[in-house]
């Protein structure tokens, strides 16, 4: 009997194809909404993740905390002090101009740092050429490596850049002119798709000699990789010991990329969340939609109804017809949403760099179809047991 | 002879909304024996539709006694009636009642859907059940697709199908012009001759006139069980126009 009034429910939907799509039209786009959402908050947040921790967990940006007048800049005492522990510090200067190549110029963001950058930040890659040397940096040698986009900006995709020579401007007017030697790959993932790198890096020894109004032994910031065998908080925590100790806990902040990955995730979070609200809502409203359409139904189909009892169906029998013509009806809305969904996330997955695979959660479709299969009982009940309540002889004498 | 219907001192009572109660049927005693052909007639008012529903078990009355085939039905539940008038009942209606959507061999085979045949069972007999009306090639039609004679066979079959006591025909011809009526009353002949009872209601004379007995309802009760002198004789040629 259950068989038989499955194929009864889909022949009703059948028999009115155009109102059955339109019915399943607020359940499709429920369902879609919530898997799509769901989904993407977590393929965003294992791309995101997995990028990050490929080099970032192991590093800490330290920074003098200028909104603090006691604050002072970090000195090679510091760094001498910081170096008992496993990590690496680059010694590292930064400063803006501009900078021109022939008829193209860009504002540029220039960094003085020590030739082993090449071995210790583990996201720093060449594209072509080399990164300066020990010798570049005790010969103050006039040399540049470009970031990515630096290079994009002056040479484009045509010119190779290694060899040529820029010149850069400084705020006081003074300009110098070095020779490219190398170009740095963008970063790749999720920082590298949202960040606009204009930067170069140049030993620091020639940052010194050129870079105007600019104190020898002194930073703005402190750039550490911790060794990759270390916990990373232990060490973090030990920072923080020496540096309260020798300069105070007011005076600097320590950015880690946990901390922005705990606040992208609380970001994804409540994305998902209101999202999935939105998605939720409009389940709901095509839960009434099919409410509305099963009553409709019932009404349609009195003098079936009545008929079907006068043949001998009993109430159980009739009740679980119009049931079962709802939830067949939010089941096949269900599956529609999913797929689309999946279909969707893989376009999604395909069309955005950063985002390396999909993932569906077996808990995310099984709550998908189950929400949508309560969806369906609980707005096809009341239609249902109007219909079994009908009485025979009203029914078939209704017009 | 076995009595199919024996109704004793039936009675129904309507209450209409405002308290008001409508005494339909008063004190109706009724006996319908197995193979005979009889038709109900009475003015509007004289309760032979509320008989007509008590006797279809589509209803129970307010008092009295209602055995079908020898079962005592007046006090079954609404469940229990489904399966009572699935198995011994036979519906027939003026405005045949079939599914728009379901071919006349779907719609013959519906009844028995409710007793849990199997559908390869159903097949076959809803399959000979229209051969018997004639329509074997028009198994595969909707209802929309048939003519209104066409479509009172079908509902003819639909009641054969699950082999009742007795088949109730309401206003059977009141829908088809007289020649198709004529042509339905042929095939009720027939099924009378091959031993079926039937009991059908119907204000036309000469339609009664086609029975064996005409039982005359007034007042809620009965009037007059008259036999037929001179029946009115009909053929079922079968044929498919």
């Amino acid at each position: 009997m259950l068989l038989e009034n499955v194929k009864t429910a889909l022949e009703a939907l059948f028999g009115n194809r155009l109102r059955s799509v339109l019915t399943l039209l607020g359940v499709v786009i429920g369902v879609f909404a919530v898997t799509t959402t769901i989904s993407m908050g977590a393929i965003a947040t294992a791309g995101i993740t997995s990028e990050l921790q490929d080099f970032g967990s192991q590093s800490l940006f330290v920074v003098v905390d200028f909104d603090n007048p006691q604050a002072q800049r970090f000195n090679d005492d510091d760094i001498e002090a910081l170096s008992r522990l496993p990590i690496d510090i680059l010694q590292q200067q930064s400063t803006g101009g501009e900078i021109r190549f022939e008829e193209e110029s860009s504002s540029i963001s220039l960094n003085g740092t020590t030739a082993n950058a090449a071995e210790v930040d583990r996201t720093l890659e060449l594209d072509r050429g080399r990164y300066f040397s020990q010798a570049d940096e005790k010969n103050a040698a006039p040399v540049i490596v470009l970031s990515s986009d630096a290079s994009q900006e002056l040479f484009g995709d045509t010119v190779d850049p290694v060899g040529k020579e820029v010149a850069v401007s400084f705020g006081d007017g003074s300009r110098v002119f070095y020779t490219v030697i190398g170009v740095k790959k963008r970063i790749g993932g999720a920082l590298g798709a949202f960040a606009n790198d204009v930067s170069g890096d140049i030993p620091l020894t020639t940052f010194y000699n050129d870079v105007p109004g600019v104190t020898r032994g002194e930073y703005d910031f402190l750039p550490i990789t911790i060794d990759l065998d270390r916990n990373a908080n232990d060490i973090e925590a030990q920072v923080r010991a020496i540096l309260d100790r020798r300069r105070g806990s007011d005076t600097y902040t320590i950015q880690t990329i946990e901390g922005a990955l705990s606040l992208f995730n609380t970001i994804t979070r409540i994305l998902q969340a209101v999202l999935g609200g939105i998605g939720a809502i409009s389940l709901l409203v095509g839960g009434i939609g099919i409410l509305n359409i099963m009553l409709v139904s019932v009404t349609e189909r009195t003098r079936e109804i009545g008929l079907r009892k006068a043949l001998g169906a009993k109430r159980g029998t009739i009740l679980q017809q119009f049931l079962i013509e709802a939830v067949v009806l939010t089941v096949i809305g269900g599956l529609i949403g999913v797929l689309l969904s999946i279909g969707v996330l893989y376009l999604i997955v395909a069309a955005v760099p950063f985002l390396d695979r999909v993932i569906i959660s077996p808990a995310v479709i099984l709550m998908a179809f189950g929400v949508s299969v309560i969806t369906g009982v609980i707005f096809g009940v009341w239609p249902a047991s109007r219909a079994a309540n009908l009485s025979p002889i009203e029914a078939l004498r209704y017009e | 002879m076995e009595n199919v219907i024996e109704a004793r001192d039936i009675t129904k009572v309507y209450t209409l909304e405002g308290g008001l109660e409508v005494h339909a049927l008063r004190g109706l005693d009724l006996k319908v024996a197995r193979g005979q052909y009889a038709a109900i007639m009475g003015p509007s008012g004289s309760g032979k539709s509320t008989l007509l529903q008590i006797l279809g078990c589509l209803d129970t009355p307010s008092s009295g006694s209602y055995q079908l085939a020898g079962q005592e039905v007046s006090e079954l539940s609404e469940d229990e009636l489904s399966e009572i008038r699935n198995k011994r009942i036979g519906f027939i209606f003026q405005s045949y009642n079939l599914l728009p959507r379901a071919t006349a061999l779907q719609n013959v085979a519906l009844p028995l859907m409710y007793r849990g045949t199997s559908a390869k069972e159903r097949l076959q007999i809803a399959t000979k059940s229209l051969e018997r009306v004639g329509l074997s090639s028009r198994m595969d039609h909707r209802p929309n697709q048939l003519s209104g004679g066409q479509k009172q066979r079908v509902a003819i079959a639909r009641a054969l199908a699950t082999d009742p006591d007795i088949l109730l025909a309401d206003e059977p011809t009141g829908n088809l012009d007289s020649k198709t009526g004529v042509e339905i009353l042929g095939l009720f002949q027939e099924l009378h001759e091959e031993g079926r009872t039937i009991l059908m209601v119907t204000h036309e004379e000469d339609v009664a006139e086609h029975c064996e007995k005409i039982i005359r309802i007034k007042d809620g009760r009965v009037e007059q069980v008259q036999e037929v002198e001179q029946r009115r004789l009909a053929e079922f040629t079968g044929a498919i126009p």
